[in-house]
């Protein structure tokens, strides 16, 4: 009885917590995206107009995002029958975005106009540990051209 | 060549669906495929089990089975003479049932202060000196003995062992939490499922049974309704709820007992009818009064 009230406790916090987080998390983003949207960012390795001489450097963005207990119930029933896993795909999305702003955000500090040969890594942190909260990270990299 | 950002749509990746419906979708289906699942094992258990032999049964616990904590180490010279007393109680009433080939009955006596007494895996049955302190004569007794013998006769133990061992797998394997210290704790209850999960079937044809042998052995079932008023009376107070928890009591039993006493034609509580009792002997009696003196 115990555990079940211990269970839902867990379950409603992460729910409303997360939930809240996420909202906030979307609405950032959405609004970094739009001030940064004169950045431009392209997966090609080469510097779109290579006859200009122009400076470069390294820009990365980082992010650890982390599930909440709703998630990661709501993705343990998914687990059993299949199908899409909703619940981890917003994680994925906000720390795709994140990661890339983040990157963009350094990319004008430079006061560069385009980073190129971008690239994302992924990893998840607490990976195959049973009873654990997972989290996701993302890393955005490219060359900044400025 | 001109480059743009354009804006892109949100919602691509994201759905829009409420968290929470997608939950409740999930619980609900995930909730109906695992309860029916479970109860078609569970059947399936109940209906495998009885194939497996007594003396299987038997050498299951017979490993360190006398070192656990249902005979515990406050022994005194006295136990033993209850136990004795117990057993031989036991065999007398067994005489009565008829069980099956090569399967034996061992009474064990556990100074607690319990107000229980139960069967379990291997024929053993354990009684608590809390019980015997409230009972007032041998019928009582014999009828407590006999009821738990039927459940070995009947092969409880082992049916609710095989049910909630399968149910506890099923339930590990599902869950993902079926590493090597959940089975530990698994079988470390077999004793706690088995004392706990007999059904309300099981305990009214234990206590036909008991009441056919009881009757077979004293001629009457005089005392032995006094059990039933123990029941009662634990059911009015809440008090040492121990015996309730493994004995549910329930109308259709006590009426299951009021018709049997019937068809004997022997009224249990009537006084004119009354048949003598068996008092208890002099080292179950001793129990009582040592406990009141404390």
């Amino acid at each position: 009885m115990y555990d079940l009230i211990f269970f839902l406790t867990l379950l409603s916090l992460g729910y409303f917590f997360g939930r809240i987080a996420e909202k906030r998390h979307f609405r950032s983003i959405i609004q970094r995206e739009q001030q940064l949207r004169h950045i431009l960012t392209f997966a090609k390795r080469y510097p779109l107009n290579a006859t200009e001489p122009t400076q470069v450097a390294l820009v990365s963005g980082n992010v650890v995002i982390s599930l909440d207990y709703f998630k990661r119930i709501v993705a343990g029933l998914r687990s059993i029958v299949g199908g899409r896993v909703k619940a981890y795909e917003t994680l994925v999305e906000r720390a795709r975005r994140e990661a890339i702003l983040r990157m963009k955000e350094e990319a004008q500090r430079l006061g560069a106009q385009a980073v190129i040969n971008v690239k994302l890594e992924t990893a998840s942190i607490y990976k195959g540990q049973q009873q654990q909260v997972g989290s996701v990270e993302v890393y955005a990299y490219g060359t900044a051209l400025y | 060549m001109k480059y743009s950002n354009p804006q892109i749509p949100e919602g691509i990746n994201v759905s829009q669906e409420h968290p929470l419906k997608e939950f409740f979708i999930l619980l609900a289906g995930v909730s109906a495929i695992v309860v029916a699942a479970v109860f078609v094992l569970a059947l399936l258990a109940e209906w495998l089990v009885r194939f497996i032999p007594f003396e299987t049964e038997a050498a299951l616990v017979s490993d360190g089975f006398a070192e656990t904590t249902l005979i515990d180490s406050q022994r005194s010279t006295g136990d033993q003479a209850i136990e004795d007393y117990l057993q031989a109680l036991s065999d007398r009433l067994t005489e009565h049932m008829d069980l099956a080939d090569g399967m034996s009955i061992t009474v064990h006596y556990s100074d607690d202060d319990l107000v229980n007494a139960y069967a379990t895996l291997g024929g053993h049955v354990v009684v608590y000196r809390g019980l015997l302190e409230k009972l007032n004569s041998e019928n009582a007794l014999a009828m407590v003995v006999a009821h738990e013998a039927a459940h070995i006769a009947h092969r409880d133990p082992i049916v609710a062992m095989g049910r909630g061992l399968t149910v506890g797998l099923a339930l590990a394997c599902i869950t993902g939490f079926g590493d090597s210290g959940m089975s530990q704790q698994l079988l470390g209850q077999l004793s706690l499922f088995t004392a706990l999960s007999f059904n309300r079937d099981q305990e009214t044809e234990a206590d036909r049974v008991a009441m056919r042998a009881v009757l077979a052995e004293y001629g009457h079932i005089e005392g032995a309704a006094d059990l039933f008023e123990l029941f009662k009376q634990q059911r009015g107070e809440l008090m040492a709820p121990e015996l309730l928890s493994t004995h549910p009591l329930d109308d259709s039993r006590i009426q299951a007992i009021e018709a049997f006493a019937h068809e004997s034609k022997i009224r249990p509580g009537n006084r004119a009818e009354k048949n003598e009792t068996t008092p208890l002997p002099e080292i179950i009696l001793q129990l009582a009064n040592d406990n009141s003196y404390n």
